[in-house]
């Protein structure tokens, strides 16, 4: 029979009093405290003994009370029927946290100002974990950025030095074999072998360190020709689809880049794969990249166990603000997938 | 026959010195002139109008690109040979914007750096 018809009064009064997590409790026109609950005890620190009658502006702190911030509030809530906070409260200890407040009027039928209902969540520790989480971001991309800067020095400095002398000293070899009698000929010849093979291992070096499609002719075409050589090289079939109507910026694709190395090596290194398809698309306002292939299916697994080329893949797409999943299925293969916005990281934009 | 007549230029000393010495080990061909950077092989083009200019295409002065546009309008007989560290799509681009035909990557070897050098000095200026 109870059941049938609206809780009563008593039973509404028991659900506010007895919730936890948040602070509900009601003002009088005047901003005084009328009633308190448990979740407000429990946030704020003071009873309902304590801190009935008292005004609310207790809660907030020196510089808030001098800028007539709690005042400000309750004229917001007046007009607007509502107004939303978030910002740093005072518990009774004199302790700050970081809540959520939502002031609500409340007006009888005639359109009088009966009080105000307040309910006030602690967000510090979400807060905390945010700031974590920004903070760790903004290291990663710090780390990922300076990378990148070291491996284009390296790479500058084999391409200029190292492989100019080089090419200089497979010259001399040759033309000093040209002048000598056999078997010191060949002998010199194959010293010239040898430069040659060293030569072509520093250039695949470079490019891998510093692809110089990525700054010239953009992303589609750096990582086509990374799929085309590194695939090649391993015996897999692939294919490269693009579908790109707007360029990511060079953070951006420097990223997708990156990411797209790590996810083919581990299909070289651990997938038993005999082919690899890469889609790339631009989806809102980003770049989604899937990246499939035929193997055993076992680099989801890998995930979960801190497998660190997968861990680097999800906190370069995270750095970059994006995102990247990995679904893989024994027998069936696995499918890398990440999205990244077109572009760059401005740190203004953030909450 | 007479002597095919030669500018190296490339800002690298070591691979200057040693084109310098393949090319000049051939009887059919002379080394006329060495240049270390953009603006000295220009007016070292000018000044012994050769059959073939071998160029890097990163130097300092602008770059063979710009050093091929110059022998081009200063001495239209010169072929123009580029030597280059790169292999890739945009270098070659940039250099057949400025009527460079010829391309040969760093590290081929010494025969084909001669055969090239031959066959533009051989063919009737365009």
């Amino acid at each position: 029979m109870d059941d049938a018809r609206p809780p009563g009064d008593d039973r509404y009064r028991l659900l506010v009093q007895s919730v936890q997590d948040y602070g509900i409790f009601m003002l009088d026109p005047g901003g005084h405290i009328s009633s308190w609950n448990a979740g407000a005890e429990r946030i704020k620190g003071y009873s309902a003994g304590e801190i009935i009658g008292r005004h609310f502006s207790v809660f907030y702190p020196p510089e808030d009370v001098a800028a007539g911030k709690p005042v400000r509030e309750l004229e917001i809530a007046v007009e607007q029927g509502r107004l939303e906070d978030e910002g740093w409260r005072l518990r009774k200890d004199g302790t700050r946290f970081w809540a959520n407040v939502v002031i609500t009027a409340l007006f009888d039928e005639q359109r009088k100002l009966q009080g105000f209902g307040k309910v006030t969540r602690d967000m510090t520790e979400r807060r905390n974990a945010e700031q974590a989480l920004r903070e760790r971001r903004r290291l990663v991309g710090h780390l990922v950025e300076a990378q990148e800067v070291e491996r284009r020095r390296i790479a500058w400095d084999v391409h200029d030095e190292s492989i100019q002398s080089m090419v200089a000293v497979g010259m001399r070899l040759q033309l000093l074999a040209s002048r000598l009698p056999e078997p010191h000929a060949s002998a010199v010849g194959g010293l010239d072998e040898s430069v040659r093979a060293a030569i072509a291992r520093l250039r695949g070096l470079v490019s891998r360190l510093r692809p110089p499609e990525l700054d010239r002719h953009g992303l589609v075409e750096a990582v086509a020709g990374y799929v085309d050589e590194i695939a090649g090289r391993w015996g897999l079939a692939h294919s490269v689809r693009a579908d790109l109507t707007a360029e990511p910026s060079p953070e951006a694709a420097i990223t997708v880049y990156r990411i797209c190395q790590e996810a083919l090596s581990n299909v070289h290194r651990h997938a038993r794969a005999t082919r690899v398809d890469l889609t790339l698309a631009t989806v809102d306002n980003g770049t989604l990249v899937r990246i499939t292939d035929d193997g055993v299916g076992t680099a989801g697994g890998d995930a979960g166990n801190g497998h660190f080329g997968l861990i680097e893949m999800h906190e370069r797409a995270e750095a970059a603000h994006g995102w990247l999943s990995v679904t893989s299925t024994p027998g069936d293969g696995t499918a890398v997938e990440f999205w990244l916005p077109i572009l760059p990281d401005v740190p203004g934009l953030e909450p | 026959m007479s002597e095919l007549r030669v500018l190296i230029s490339d800002d690298d000393v070591m691979i200057r010195e040693v084109l310098k010495d393949v090319l000049d080990a051939e009887s059919d061909i002379a080394v006329v002139a060495v240049a270390a950077d953009v603006d000295e092989t220009i007016r070292l083009a000018e000044h012994h109008r050769p059959a073939v200019a071998v160029l890097d295409v990163r130097m300092p002065g602008g770059g063979g690109a710009r050093a091929a546009r110059e022998i081009a309008r200063r001495s239209p007989g010169t072929a123009i040979l580029a030597f280059s560290a790169y292999a890739d799509r945009a270098s070659i681009a940039g250099l057949a914007a400025a009527g460079v035909t010829e391309y040969l990557v760093k590290g081929a070897p010494n025969a084909a750096i001669i055969e090239a050098v031959r066959r533009l000095g051989r063919q009737p200026p365009s």
